[in-house]
C-alpha cells in the first residue's frame, strides 16, 4: 500500500451559527485551501463528505455533491458520503485513506458539516434520536445522554469513579477550549461550576455533556508523492482500526463500563503504526460525555482498567501528564457537530504535529491519536505520525 | 405556510407496516414475546427477521416471562425530546435471561434500584395515523 499523508486542515467556528450548511461548507473548505498554499480547488481528484442528519436538520440530501460545487471540486476519482452517526468524519477519512493507499487517488477532501441547531431546541434533541434504534429504543424518548449514563452509573458501581472524577473531565475540556478560538465555549470552567451545573441524565450533568453545535471541518489527503509536492511537513496516517460490537443497548456487552470494540479498534490501529499506548502523545477521543473519555483512557490502554477516574483527578491526562487529551478542548468544549467531529480531531492532530497550535501546543509531539465513536458499541481509532514510519 | 414538525416518534406497528407485528399484537394482550431459531434455537431480543447466530429464517414466537429484574437504569431529568417529559426512568430490565431496553413507569425515580423485581406494563402511546392503537413494552414496579 502507498503510505497516506494530512497535507492540509482548516476548521469553521463551531457553536450555536446563524449559518446554513453551505456557510459551513464555505468557512472550513476556504480554511483547509488556505492551508495548502497555490492549491486550487481543481486540483482535488476527490470529495468525501461526513454528515449525519441535513435530510431532517434541512430538508437536504445529495449533500457531498452540494459540497463540491460549494467548493469548487469536480470529483475525478472518489465522490461520497459517509453517515455512521457521530463517527462519520472518521469513517470519511478511512474511505479517503484507502482510496489512496490503494493507488485510486492521489488527492482527496474530506469534510465533515453539521447545522443541528433548529428554531425549537426540543426539536434538535428529537432529531438525535435518529441515531439510535427508532422503533427499540428512540420510540421511548431514548437519546445519547441516557445512555453514557448507564455506562457511568456501572463505571461508579463497578470501580468507585466519582461525580468529582467526572466533572475533572469537563473541568479540563472546558479549559482546553478557553484556548481554541473555533471551540462551541470559550469561558472554561472550574469544578464547581461543573458539579453545581444542571443535572441531564444522572450522573451526568451539563458541563459533562456535549453541546449541540452547528460546524464544519476539512482536511486534505494526499499520496506521498503528491504530498511531497504540497508541504514540507506532511502528517503520514500510520494506522487505523475499527470495530463495532452492536447498535442497540442490549447488543452491547453485558457491563456497560467495558466497551470491547474501541479496545479491539485500537489495537489494530497500534499494530498497523508499529506504536503502542505509551507511545501517544496527545489523543483527541470522543468526550461526547465525561464517562466516555474516561472508559478510552482504559480501552485505548493509557491506564488499566477501572483506574480512569485516579488518572484524570491526577493530571496525567493534561499537559506535563502522560498524554495529553482533547487539546483543541474536546466535544465538550468544542461542541459536536457530528459528521465534523472526526474530521476536526483530525485536524487538530495535524495541527499539534507540525508545532501550528498556538497556545494549545503539545511540546515534542510526534504521534497523535484520534479516536471517534457513535455509541458505545462503534469505535475507530487513527494513528498519525510526524515521521512516515 | 406554518412550520411543520412531521415526526411520529412510535413506530408503525400494524400489519400493514412491519413484519413484526405479531409482537405488538401480543403486547396489546399483555404479553411479551420475542422470536426464537427452530435451527439453532437461539432466542433474540429484540425479535428478529432471520437468525443472527446461524442465519435460518426459521423462527418461531415464544412468549416471555411478564417480569424481570432491573439491571441498570439512569434518570433523564432534562433534555429530553420533544413530546417527552422528565423526569424519565430509562432502563435495562433482564427478563430470563434477555436484556430488554425499556422505561419505568408509575416508580419513584429516587427509589430505583438495581436488582429491583418489575412486571410488564404495556405503555398506549399515541394511535398510528389510521387511528390503530399502538402501544410499547414498557415496565413498572413490580
Amino acid at each position: 500500500m502507498k503510505k497516506v499523508a494530512l497535507v492540509g486542515a482548516g476548521v469553521s467556528k463551531f457553536g450555536v451559527r446563524k449559518a446554513t450548511y453551505r456557510d459551513l461548507i464555505w468557512e472550513a473548505g476556504k480554511a483547509c485551501f488556505d492551508s495548502v498554499p497555490g492549491l486550487k480547488p481543481k486540483d482535488v481528484e476527490g470529495l468525501v463528505v461526513g454528515s449525519v442528519m441535513p435530510e431532517r436538520t434541512a430538508f437536504q440530501s445529495h449533500i457531498s455533491s452540494l459540497a463540491a460545487e460549494a467548493l469548487g471540486i469536480k470529483p475525478t476519482a472518489l465522490s461520497a458520503r459517509t453517515e455512521h452517526m457521530c463517527a462519520s468524519g472518521t469513517v470519511g477519512i478511512r474511505y479517503a485513506y484507502a482510496f489512496i493507499a490503494s493507488g485510486l487517488a492521489d488527492l482527496v477532501m474530506v469534510l465533515g458539516v453539521e447545522k443541528l441547531n433548529q428554531p425549537s431546541g426540543d426539536e434538535a434533541i428529537l432529531n438525535m434520536g435518529t441515531g439510535v434504534d427508532r422503533e427499540w429504543e428512540a420510540a421511548f424518548g431514548l437519546t445519547a445522554p441516557p445512555c453514557f449514563a448507564l455506562a457511568a452509573q456501572r463505571h461508579m458501581a463497578q470501580y468507585g469513579t466519582t461525580e468529582e472524577q467526572l466533572a475533572r473531565v469537563g473541568v479540563k475540556n472546558h479549559n482546553h477550549a478557553a484556548k481554541n478560538p473555533n471551540a462551541h465555549f470559550s469561558k472554561g470552567a472550574t469544578l464547581d461550576q461543573v458539579l453545581c451545573s444542571k443535572m441531564i441524565a444522572t450522573p451526568l450533568r451539563l458541563f459533562m455533556c456535549s453541546p449541540i453545535t452547528d460546524g464544519a471541518a476539512a482536511v486534505l489527503v494526499a499520496s506521498e508523492e503528491r504530498a511531497r509536492t504540497l508541504t514540507d511537513t506532511p502528517v503520514w496516517i500510520r494506522g487505523t482500526g475499527q470495530a463495532l460490537d452492536g447498535f442497540q443497548l442490549t447488543s452491547l456487552h453485558d457491563d456497560y463500563a467495558h466497551w470491547p470494540a474501541m479496545k479491539r479498534a485500537a489495537d489494530a490501529a497500534y499494530a498497523m503504526a508499529g506504536v503502542g499506548p505509551t507511545d501517544v502523545d496527545l489523543a483527541e477521543v470522543h468526550d461526547c460525555f465525561a464517562i466516555a473519555e474516561l472508559i478510552a483512557y482504559e480501552e485505548l490502554g493509557f491506564c488499566k482498567k477501572g483506574e480512569a477516574g485516579r488518572f484524570v483527578a491526577a493530571g496525567r491526562s493534561d499537559y506535563g501528564g502522560d498524554v495529553v487529551v482533547n487539546p483543541r478542548g474536546g466535544l465538550i468544549g468544542c461542541g459536536h457537530p457530528l459528521g465534523a467531529t472526526g474530521v476536526a480531531q483530525a485536524a487538530e492532530v495535524f495541527a499539534q504535529l507540525r508545532d501550528e497550535a498556538g497556545p494549545r501546543q503539545v511540546a515534542n509531539a510526534d504521534i497523535g491519536l484520534t479516536h471517534n465513536n457513535s455509541g458505545m458499541g462503534e469505535h475507530v481509532v487513527m494513528i498519525y505520525g510526524r515521521e512516515a514510519t | 405556510m406554518t412550520y411543520v414538525r412531521a415526526v411520529d416518534p412510535f413506530p408503525l406497528e400494524s400489519a400493514d407496516h412491519t413484519k413484526l407485528h405479531e409482537f405488538y399484537a401480543r403486547l396489546a394482550r399483555g404479553v411479551l414475546a420475542t422470536t426464537r431459531c427452530t435451527a439453532c434455537g437461539t432466542r433474540a431480543w429484540p425479535p428478529r427477521g432471520f437468525c443472527g447466530e446461524c442465519a435460518s429464517d426459521r423462527l418461531e414466537w415464544v412468549d416471555l416471562p411478564g417480569d424481570g429484574v432491573v439491571h441498570a437504569f439512569t434518570v433523564q431529568e432534562t433534555g429530553l425530546p420533544s413530546g417527552f417529559e422528565g423526569p424519565r426512568v430509562f432502563a435495562i430490565v433482564k427478563v430470563d435471561g434477555l436484556r430488554v431496553f425499556t422505561v419505568l413507569t408509575g416508580v419513584d425515580p429516587a427509589k430505583v434500584e438495581i436488582g429491583q423485581r418489575v412486571r410488564l406494563a404495556p405503555l398506549r402511546v399515541a394511535d398510528d395515523p389510521k387511528g390503530n392503537p399502538r402501544w410499547l413494552p414498557a415496565f413498572a414496579a413490580a
